[in-house]
């Protein structure tokens, strides 16, 4: 008998339980960074504050390992879920056509692979061009001039375009992901299960186009 | 009516197979799509030719044999409803319609529309039942079952075990048909002994057997001739759960 740790990790149903629980921690993460990165409308100080009371924080590297674990796991395992999945149809059909009815298959659910495979690619630019990037000083002292960095990246238009497209991926994954955690881990019941897709749609607009309007702002200020 | 057939045929499991056009002539709107494809099949047997392999048994939509896609959808377009209880009112003149069969690795092809699901099976055989031998049959009170447990348990139940979710399935995944199977039982009293090793095992099963896993769309639930509800993949999965974390054996 395999120990539970490793059943968990290789069943179809532990995947699922893991893919929920990853997911549901990066959606709450994702509240978290739009927060944060709102401040930037706030202005310089403000957010070179925030982002300085962020990396002063003696916490913040464990909880950015933390982080990066579940990141990878939820990669890792979606990765090979879909591909077992693709495995198990080795002859497709010659004719597909959506089931309708009650099915919540959407553009959202049959893309989930592609915009997380994205998303990916992204956040390895994103953490290197601001985590990683230019250090700016505030002048006469030692915080971070992190909204320089920003104005500059986001002077470019290129950057500006793909961040959106990356950001409205992320409103797109989540649109499917929200509900999908749910169901995944369990979670149902007539009292809110029905409510769930909706509120996805509501999360998705909110986090896709409220990240998104960041880079806009910025480039047109500057 | 006169409707135009594209179906798959292929001789043996190992025969790469391919697909061919038939016109099924005289075709009346009150016959079932099955009858249709006897009048075919008698109209190949007069040529000579082998008739077209699909399954049925019961042929009124109890018994979960039959079940090929119609136009791209398992069981064809009417929710509810499996292929034996599709009537060929519900197209139209000259429609054309492709035929096929269950496509996962693990249903294969056994000939034409005809697939081999003793995978299903072997995934109830893993632990879809109650080994507690209980005598005679008792006092119908004595063991309670709430109305709304009991009401449960029928609804996942009523699975026939037909595949059409594994078909409709992007992944190829059983969830659904697993996921009833173990929350029938695990709404009942008699389910309870074997609750934890039934859920792992049966999921184990279904595993092994090459099936995928589920993606939470729902097509599944919609081509579904019961309405099975993808609610019981949410139950399957809290069993699961529960039986990782604090079950004890
Ligand atoms: S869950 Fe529905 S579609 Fe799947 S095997 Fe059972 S009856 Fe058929
Ligand atoms: S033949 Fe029995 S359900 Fe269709």
């Amino acid at each position: 008998m395999p120990s539970r740790f490793r059943r968990v990790l290789s069943s179809s149903v532990g995947t699922k339980l893991l893919m929920g629980l990853t997911g549901a921690a990066l959606f709450v993460y994702m509240l978290l960074h739009l927060a944060g990165n709102a401040l930037i409308l706030a202005g310089e100080d403000v957010f070179n504050e925030y982002s300085h009371m962020l990396i002063s924080n003696p916490l913040i590297l464990p909880i950015e390992l933390g982080l990066l674990a579940v990141f990878l796991l939820h990669v890792y395992k979606a990765v090979t879920m879909w591909m077992s999945n693709r495995a198990a149809r080795p002859v497709g059909y010659l004719k597909k056509e959506l089931a309708g009815h009650t099915s919540r298959k959407s553009l959202s659910s049959s893309t989930m692979i592609g915009s997380g495979l994205f998303i990916l690619g992204f956040v390895v630019i994103h953490v290197k061009q601001f985590k990683f990037g230019t250090f700016y000083q505030v002048t006469d002292s030692t915080v971070r001039d992190l909204y320089q960095t920003e104005i500059e990246v986001f002077q470019n238009p290129f950057w500006v375009t793909v961040y959106v497209l990356a950001t409205l991926l992320v409103g797109l994954h989540l649109r499917h992901g929200f509900a999908s955690a749910f169901q995944s881990l369990g979670l149902d019941h007539p009292l809110y299960t029905r409510r769930l897709t909706a509120l996805g749609v509501l999360f998705a607009l909110l986090i896709g186009v409220g990240l998104a309007v960041i880079p806009v702002w910025v480039y047109f200020r500057y | 009516m006169r409707i135009f057939l594209k179906v798959w045929r292929q001789a043996t499991p190992r025969d790469r197979g391919g697909f061919v056009d038939y016109t099924a002539e005289n075709i009346s709107p009150d016959m079932s799509f099955l009858e249709m494809l006897d009048v075919v099949n008698e109209s190949l047997i007069v040529k000579g030719q082998d008739p077209i392999a699909f399954d049925s048994d019961c042929r009124e939509g109890i018994c979960g044999t039959c079940g090929f896609l119609v136009g791209g959808v398992p069981h064809g377009p009417d929710p509810g409803t499996s292929v034996c209880q599709l009537h060929m009112r519900r197209f139209k003149d000259d429609d054309r319609l492709v035929l096929e069969p269950w496509r996962a690795r693990a249903f294969p092809v056994l000939k034409d529309l005809v697939v081999d699901r003793s995978a299903f099976d072997r995934i109830i055989q893993a632990g879809g039942y109650t080994s507690v031998n209980v005598g005679g049959a008792q006092d119908a009170n004595l063991i309670l079952v709430a109305k709304t447990a009991s009401d449960k348990a029928m609804d996942s139940a009523a699975c026939i075990g037909c595949g059409a979710c594994v078909a409709a399935c992007k992944n190829a995944s059983a969830a659904l048909f697993t996921s009833a199977k173990v929350a029938h039982l695990a709404f009942l009293p008699q389910g309870q002994p074997e609750r934890a090793t039934r859920v792992v095992a049966m999921v184990e099963r279904h595993d092994a057997e090459g099936f995928g896993s589920c993606s939470n769309e729902g097509e599944c639930e919609a081509v579904c001739p019961k309405e099975i509800p993808i609610t019981n993949i949410a139950h399957m999965n809290r069993e699961y759960l529960r039986a990782m974390l604090v079950t004890r054996d």
